[in-house]
């Protein structure tokens, strides 16, 4: 089993939340025997998208602009596991994870097919996708927590109907509680297949 | 449109921030202008820029936060990507966010008592209700940042607009034009968008099945036009 953490916390505080959740989703995916390939994005300095299309249309399955991304496309398109952490900004993403799923566009075909009664891109590579998104909040916040799952639900569909999991964790969360709802996480996706 | 700043005026001041990267020749900008333009008919002052502009430089970032201190009404116009707003415009919103909070040294300059916020948000695919993830991310960001929520116009098939001018775009857009219409006169009475014109916006121009036939018959000969009709479903990191 292939794990990419795409960990999108920023140079701060709630980076290192961010690093924290990174580690321990990479200690449960080794003592599960599976290979680990970790991306700190703020630190790649990845641009963003320009919406070209060139990856489409030009030079299929690649992306015009040369940067870190690239070495995200290629960890991403052996991955059977992908999992995404970011601070929750206003329920979404944050820039530094956004920047880098933006730019997974050449991970899709250009055509429209039918997915879950809703028009979708294909995906460009065969293995099946499932994915974990992981966002952190300073405190509770019903609201920010209903719009990011409802946000990689609609994830899952673009992404070939990819089996995906979703929590939201509090900045203040204690390390051996991380632990256990990624443990759980887990266990989750791997029921589902 | 790079960056345009307000005047001296006493008018009400209505500043659209363009969200795509494509910029000048964005499906976005010509909705936002649209609705822009309408404002301004009505005895709005406008300006605008693009967010890839406001991020270029310390500098430019100074003046989008004078423009958005000075601004009676924002407009958000964007394209939807990977269900969402583009990476560029969640990391303004983020600066304009914790700047009204407070977080960042310059705290904003006095300016209307209520700023109220709109978002026009619309994608390639057919379905409008693609984008409501990104309409609830518009909507929770205004509340964060102490802005009235305005309403939020959106709409599929951006693709059949594909950046050009709404009347060369033909009868097919006709419902989107109401909508602005509708639109543009809630917002100068100080009304939120009415739900009558984000519904007229959100009506498909044409069946989906022509829609999606002609956006794969438009991607072959675009791929053939480039020579890599072959090689369009490579995969280079398999």
């Amino acid at each position: 089993m292939n794990v990419v953490i795409l960990n999108g916390g920023p140079g701060d505080a709630r980076g290192a939340v961010c690093q924290s959740i990174a580690e321990s989703v990479a200690d449960e995916s080794r003592r599960r025997g599976w290979s680990v390939t970790v991306f700190d994005l703020d630190q790649m300095a990845i641009k963003p998208c320009r919406g070209c299309f060139a990856c489409w249309l030009k030079h299929p399955g690649t992306c015009a602009i040369q940067d870190g991304q690239e070495s995200v496309l290629r960890a991403t398109a052996a991955a059977d596991l992908q999992v995404w952490i970011t601070p929750v900004a206003f329920g979404g993403y944050g820039p530094a994870l956004k920047r880098s799923l933006d730019r997974l566009i050449p991970s899709i075909l250009p055509f429209f097919i039918r997915v879950g009664g809703e028009v979708h891109h294909p995906q460009r590579y065969e293995r099946r996708r499932r994915f974990l998104a992981l966002g952190t909040l300073p405190a509770p916040d019903a609201e920010a927590e209903r719009i990011f799952h409802g946000l990689v639900r609609r994830n899952a569909l673009n992404f070939g109907n990819a089996s995906a999991g979703s929590a939201v964790l509090e900045e203040r969360t204690a390390k051996a509680a991380m632990d256990g709802r990624i443990k759980e996480m887990f266990e989750s996706l791997e029921e589902q297949g | 449109m790079s960056i345009q700043m307000f005047g001296r005026s006493d008018k009400k001041k209505a500043l659209l921030l363009i969200g795509s990267p494509r910029g000048a020749k964005s499906t976005s900008r010509v909705l936002g202008e649209a609705l822009l333009g309408r404002l301004e008919a009505g005895g709005m002052e406008a300006a605008g820029m693009t967010v890839a502009a406001a991020l270029q430089s310390t500098e430019n970032q100074h003046r989008m936060h004078k423009a958005a201190d000075a601004a009676d009404l924002l407009v958000v116009s964007f394209p939807l990507y990977a269900d969402q707003l583009p990476a560029p415009l969640v990391q303004v919103l983020e600066l304009i966010a914790d700047r009204r909070k407070g977080t960042l040294p310059a705290s904003p300059a006095a300016g209307p008592g209520t700023q109220r916020i709109m978002a026009i948000v619309q994608c390639g695919f057919p379905e409008t209700r693609q984008n409501l993830p990104a309409v609830d991310i518009m909507r929770l960001f205004a509340k964060e940042a102490g802005f009235e929520w305005a309403g939020a116009l959106a709409m599929g098939m951006g693709g059949a607009v594909a950046g050009r001018p709404l009347e060369k775009a033909g009868g097919m857009v006709r419902h989107v034009v109401k909508a602005l219409d509708m639109a543009a006169e809630a917002l100068l009475d100080g009304r939120e968008v009415p739900a009558e014109a984000a519904a007229l916006m959100g009506r498909r121009l044409m069946p989906t099945w022509l829609y999606t036939f002609m956006g794969n018959r438009g991607m072959k000969r675009m791929a053939k036009k480039h020579g890599v009709l072959e090689r369009i479903a490579a995969r280079p990191y398999a």
